[in-house]
């Protein structure tokens, strides 16, 4: 038999969740076996407040990388499965120890038990001093010492009415909720720092994203695309599922361009931008529209120039980065590897398409009267006529 | 498909990647190795080497070393021989392989020397060589042929004035623009310190170049490792691309003065074509930034760049390329920055001039039909986007 592990997982806030807690559980789980169905040696377990995974050994490393690509998740521990037995997980601790403390000469150590069978005759800290001095007994010569505030290695162990999991590592997870748990939405992509990671964001809320973006050619090639469809598919990574729709844009803002007033040309292409992702959010059955916004980064982003694109579609539109200071935002864009894609040089349009002075505080009936002039409803059909529709897990 | 941006790179020859695909099946020992099968290596890399001197007729004078493409063979002479304070000048309209390895000396407190108020017509005023010489200059680094103009610094009148006038002042010249699209007189090779090749810009491999030196020169590597090519160029040699990059230039070589003619053929269509366009349509207005004309010790006939303001080169770009033709920027942005480069900037263009502004280059592979088809896809992409870039000035 090869030898196995255990993966003990814990979860995020879906620990706060009350009578629907199940829902998210069954989430997790299934967003935890679609993550690892690479190996189908995996045994999943879920009694009240964990996740259990046996594991073969040698599957250990991949499950720890895989696992930090699944949103909801609080931390997990990759340990033993064992009887309740101290001699037995004494033996295993002095096993997993001694090595480190050849090599340090001395460490500080403790052990650290959490009891939820409460069945279980010895309490916590018993078992903690009945496991820590058979261990003592056999290292404190070489060097080992308890020490419970600064200790340097942790022995953890869990008793469970099912099992014991004996472990000395944890590792940190993708916090929030379980990817589903929420719903669908819709991003507005544009392959700049900030969307990507507004959609990372509520990835871990428990949205699965889906992307839309408004494509250039032939006006500009095709780098903005490519970098876009990398970009989704960095994001799809932490969800799976996702779409990208590709909605050709050119007509609409050639039309604003040579039609509308110059200085509202930026707020009346968000606003087409808008209609049109709020069309496919209602065809797709998607609950809100994500987008990369900060406020006061630029001028389209003013108080009076948000307002003026949310009103055109009646969908909720969250912004996560509203609040979100540039460096912060490249700081997580290079935590999530969005980053370098996202600085990689691509060819906009502002010498052709964006006015010299563009407005910071627009009125909604002047871009009315602007939008008059051109047949947008038609240009706006046409576009989602000849959008493309792209499965982002087939990249 | 129509492909008109030869000096970006050049399709493989197939007889290069025959070649290459073969030697990479065949010779895979290094060929540093004592024993039989690395010695039969070192025997062909020898004997690449040797062939590339015949055909190139590079004299026993010179060495020659295989670098990784062109810029590293800038880099490695320019920095290798100049490192850190020797006095270096230059034009100003050079490939940023060799301007910016210049202006790393920078930061020693060695400014190198721009000539760029003695360009004339993107080519270096030989009146200039007074100021080298007040100057003390150790090296002149200049394109043999423009990299976005096409324009010719002729080796011959450069190296004799240099002699005559500033004897102590060596010659550097980046070559990757010239071998391929003009014939190389061998009488160069005696005047000049260093000349750098590309493979991939004459139907060879990428990934490897030449450098050719004067071999009495001591070049610091800038390499360091297991000193292989002299201890000046560490790093295990690539026979197979080293066997690519010879048939590439033994191709390239003799085939000179056929390809050549051609070219002319090509651009003097090209240019008599865009002048009869500009008959046709009112709002076209081209200004030719190459030299117009059929002589080679001025112009590569291998290059026409030229801006038709207002309309942007890079739209004009992708509309082409939506035909299934493929052209350069007559500006190229470097990789990494969106400001049109200095090259067109540096011949006294405004920067809307640069910025509308395209590069046609040639290879032996084009047709007077590649010529045609461009001709009638730029007529109509220029029209359909005039109105909207003649509200935008």
């Amino acid at each position: 038999m090869t030898e196995r592990k255990t993966v003990l997982v814990r979860y995020d806030e879906i620990g706060l969740k009350g009578k629907n807690r199940k829902y998210f559980e069954k989430c997790l789980l299934k967003n935890i076996k679609r993550e690892l169905s690479c190996s189908d040696d995996i045994i999943y377990r879920s009694p009240r407040g964990r996740i259990f995974l046996d594991i073969p050994s040698s599957f250990a490393p991949e499950c720890k990388a895989r696992l930090k690509f699944v949103p909801g998740i609080a931390s997990f521990s990759i340990g033993v499965s064992m009887a309740p037995d101290f001699e037995a997980i004494s033996a295993l601790s002095v096993q997993w120890i001694e090595p480190k403390l050849v090599s340090t000469g001395s460490m500080k150590f403790c052990v650290r038990t959490r009891r939820s069978a409460k069945s279980f005759p010895q309490t916590s800290p018993e078992v903690n001093f009945e496991v820590g001095s058979r261990i003592m007994k056999q290292l404190s010569s070489k060097g080992l010492t308890v020490n419970i505030n600064e200790a340097e290695y942790i022995l953890e162990i869990e008793i469970g009415r099912l099992e014991t999991v004996v472990f000395d590592n944890r590792e940190p997870g993708l916090p929030g909720l379980p990817v589903g748990s929420s719903g669908n939405v819709l991003c507005l992509l544009s392959g700049g720092i900030d969307s990507p990671v507004s959609a990372y964001m509520m990835a871990c809320r428990g949205c699965r994203v889906h992307f839309v973006f408004f494509d250039n050619q032939p006006f500009l090639g095709r780098g903005g695309y490519d970098k876009v469809l990398s970009l989704a598919k960095k994001i799809n990574r932490f969800q799976t599922r996702g779409t990208l729709f590709v909605v050709p844009f050119q007509d609409m803002q050639s039309a604003i361009r040579d039609h509308c007033n110059e200085e509202n040309r930026v707020v009346l292409y968000r606003r087409m931008m808008y209609r049109i992702a709020g069309e496919i959010a209602d065809r797709y059955n998607f609950m809100a529209l994500i987008t990369g916004e900060s406020l006061g980064q630029v001028a389209s982003q003013t108080l009076e120039n948000l307002a003026a694109v949310s009103c055109v579609t009646p969908l909720s539109v969250f912004r996560p980065l509203i609040g979100m200071n540039k460096e912060s935002i490249i700081n997580k864009a290079i935590e999530i590897g969005t980053y370098e894609t996202s600085i990689e040089p691509q060819p906009d349009c502002c010498s052709v398409f964006m006015p010299k002075n563009p407005v910071t505080r627009s009125k909604i009936p002047f871009l009315e009267r602007d939008e008059q002039k051109i047949p947008w409803e038609e240009l706006r059909d046409a576009a989602l006529a000849r959008m493309e529709i792209i499965k982002v897990d087939d990249l | 498909m129509v492909y008109l941006d030869n000096a970006a790179t050049t399709p493989m020859n197939r007889e290069v990647a025959e070649r290459i695909q073969e030697a990479m099946q065949k010779y895979f020992a290094n060929s540093g190795t004592p024993y039989r099968i690395g010695l039969d290596a070192k025997r062909l890399i020898e004997k690449s080497t040797e062939s590339i001197a015949e055909h190139l007729q590079i004299p026993s004078s010179h060495r020659i070393l295989f670098t990784s493409g062109g810029t590293e063979s800038n880099n490695l002479f320019i920095k290798g021989l100049c490192f850190p304070d020797k006095k270096t000048a230059f034009l100003g309209l050079e490939h940023p392989s060799v301007t910016e390895s210049l202006a790393f000396f920078k930061q020693f407190g060695n400014d190198p020397l721009s000539l760029l108020s003695f360009q004339v017509e993107g080519r270096l005023d030989l009146n200039s060589i007074v100021t080298i010489k007040e100057n003390r200059v150790k090296l002149l680094c200049l394109s043999h042929v423009n990299n976005e103009l096409g324009t010719v610094n002729d080796p011959l009148q450069v190296i004799s004035a240099l002699e005559k006038e500033s004897p102590q002042t060596k010659l550097f010249l980046d070559g990757v623009q010239a071998i391929g699209k003009i014939v190389l007189n061998p009488d160069m090779w005696k005047g000049l310190a260093g000349y750098s090749i590309s493979g991939h810009k004459i139907h060879g491999p990428k990934g490897i170049g030449l450098l050719i030196y004067d071999s009495r020169l001591v070049l610091n590597p800038q390499m360091h490792g297991g000193k292989q090519q002299f201890g000046v160029r560490s790093g295990t040699l690539p026979l197979p691309l080293i066997m690519g990059l010879e048939t590439a230039v033994k191709h390239a070589v003799v085939c000179a003065e056929q390809t050549q003619k051609h070219l002319e053929n090509l651009c003097h269509h090209l240019v008599h074509g865009l002048k009869i366009l500009q008959e046709q349509l009112p709002e076209l207005n081209i200004r030719f930034n190459s030299l117009i004309g059929n002589n080679v010790t001025h112009q590569s006939p291998g290059m026409v760049n030229f801006s038709f303001p207002p309309v942007e080169g890079e739209v004009v770009l992708h509309h082409l390329e939506q035909k299934n033709i493929f052209v350069g920027l007559g500006s190229a942005c470097s990789a990494q920055s969106k400001e049109p480069s200095k090259i067109l900037m540096g011949l006294g263009l405004s920067e809307e001039q640069a910025r509308c502004s395209l590069r046609i280059s040639f290879s032996e592979n084009n047709t007077l039909e590649d010529v045609d088809q461009f001709l009638e896809a730029f007529g109509v992409a220029y029209q359909a986007l005039y109105p909207t870039f003649l509200q935008k000035a």
